[in-house]
């Protein structure tokens, strides 16, 4: 269920996201749909062409996406601060130290990483979306 | 200021070696004089990750510091009398082994010190197990007796472009707290190298295995002093630590809020960690 709570990160995620230089500058082909998995809940992003044009808050069951990224609400809360701590600071640290999942068409993940690393770090500013 | 004074100190030049009957035309960046201290760049990259090392002058003012750029990466390229076209590149400890002495034979190096890091500081490790004789001590930075998990093909996937794959693929090996330009400089050079990535890392993450062999290692008569940043989660302070644990002699440093190409994304943070290296070294080699 959507709550107050889960929105207004997710809502300022959405807002860095369209703002952010980096993205403007690079993201003309950061078309794709993945899944951020934090446990309490899940958020689905879907990019078109570096701009958000979805994020749904617990998406359906059946909802498609191109690939997820999963962790433990505790590896997250870590992962969303300012300075991570080590082990903490990026999906491939997580995965291959914590808890952190990367699943579904990683192909696709690959094809939007440059874009997707700079996307994930503006979590850093946002804290945990929920 | 005058335009001169804006020329940098460091030179480039060429050196043709062979290894293992085939022939390579070796680029190496080198300043100041002193005690050799030959530097290897990480995988899929090139000799400007020790650009602030060439230039720092209160090492160069006592060392000759030289950082080469190893076939295939940067301005040395691959072998020149074979059709290296014809083969997959896969980097062998042997073949690595054979390259870095050959090169310091070629530039008649006496007692050079040897640092290399992630894939550099593993082969540190193997040429002092191998030629103990042939260098006055060994600086494995980022270096562990094994380090499996990043032979990939993703580094050479067809349907992704390769050089943002291997750029973007090492930027967490890197710590939030070393600055933007220089992590972004990092960036940049991996997205040069994406060619030979993989093909390094056959030997980072598969022909290199030391387990159970570190005994054989004489850090008293090499010593090996290693440097672990605490942001590098492909070789953890823990794997430093236990590989030096197992190494007689050898000496651990752990390195705070850097990571895993700590000269190139920090370096003033890194400069501090080298220097108490360099003094360690110094202490157990004067004689």
């Amino acid at each position: 269920m959507t709550t107050a709570t889960t929105q207004g990160p997710a809502e300022e995620f959405r807002r860095l996201s369209d703002g952010d230089a980096e993205l403007r500058a690079h993201g003309a082909y950061f078309s794709c749909t993945y899944l951020l998995d934090m446990e309490r809940h899940a958020f689905l992003v879907r990019m078109h062409r570096g701009r958000v044009e979805d994020l749904v808050v617990d998406p359906e069951p059946l909802t498609a996406y191109d690939f997820a990224i999963r962790a433990g609400a505790e590896t997250w809360r870590e992962f969303c601060t300012p300075v991570p701590k080590p082990m903490y600071h990026g999906i491939w640290a997580a995965s291959f130290q914590r808890d952190m999942r990367l699943e579904g068409d990683l192909l696709v993940l690959m094809q939007n990483l440059r874009c997707l690393t700079r996307q994930l770090e503006l979590l850093r500013l946002t804290g945990p979306l929920g | 200021m005058g335009t001169a004074s804006r020329i940098s100190p460091v030179t480039g030049h060429y050196v043709t070696i062979d290894v293992e009957d085939v022939q390579y035309k070796v680029f190496y960046l080198e300043n100041g004089q002193g005690q050799p201290l030959v530097c290897q760049h990480t995988a899929g990259c090139h000799n400007h990750q020790w650009r602030g090392l060439l230039e720092d002058e209160e090492i160069t003012a006592n060392h000759r510091v030289i950082a080469y750029d190893l076939a295939r990466h940067g301005k040395s390229d691959p072998p020149l009398n074979k059709e290296w076209w014809k083969e997959e590149y896969k980097l062998t400890a042997d073949h690595y082994v054979a390259f870095i002495t050959a090169f310091c034979d070629a530039l008649g190096l006496e007692d050079p010190i040897f640092m290399g890091s992630s894939f550099g500081g593993n082969v540190a490790l193997q040429l002092a197990l191998r030629h103990p004789d042939r260098f006055k001590a060994v600086i494995p930075v980022e270096g562990a007796d094994y380090s499996p998990g990043f032979y990939l093909d993703w580094w050479q996937h067809p349907h992704a472009n390769a050089a943002q794959v291997c750029a973007s693929g090492v930027w967490d090996l890197m710590a939030p707290q070393s600055p933007d330009a220089d992590r972004w400089a990092t960036w940049f050079y991996y997205s040069q190298g994406s060619e030979a990535f993989k093909g390094d890392l056959y030997f980072y993450s598969v022909d290199h295995d030391l387990r159970g062999r570190l005994g054989e290692i004489d850090g008293e008569r090499c010593p090996v002093v290693m440097l672990t940043g605490e942001y590098d989660y492909l070789t953890t302070p823990a794997d430093g630590a236990r590989t030096a644990e197992q190494i007689r002699g050898a000496e651990f440093i752990e390195m705070k809020e850097i990571g895993h190409f700590p000269m190139s994304e920090n370096y003033p943070r890194f400069a501090g960690y080298l220097k108490q290296a360099l003094r360690r070294i110094e202490e157990r080699t004067a004689s």
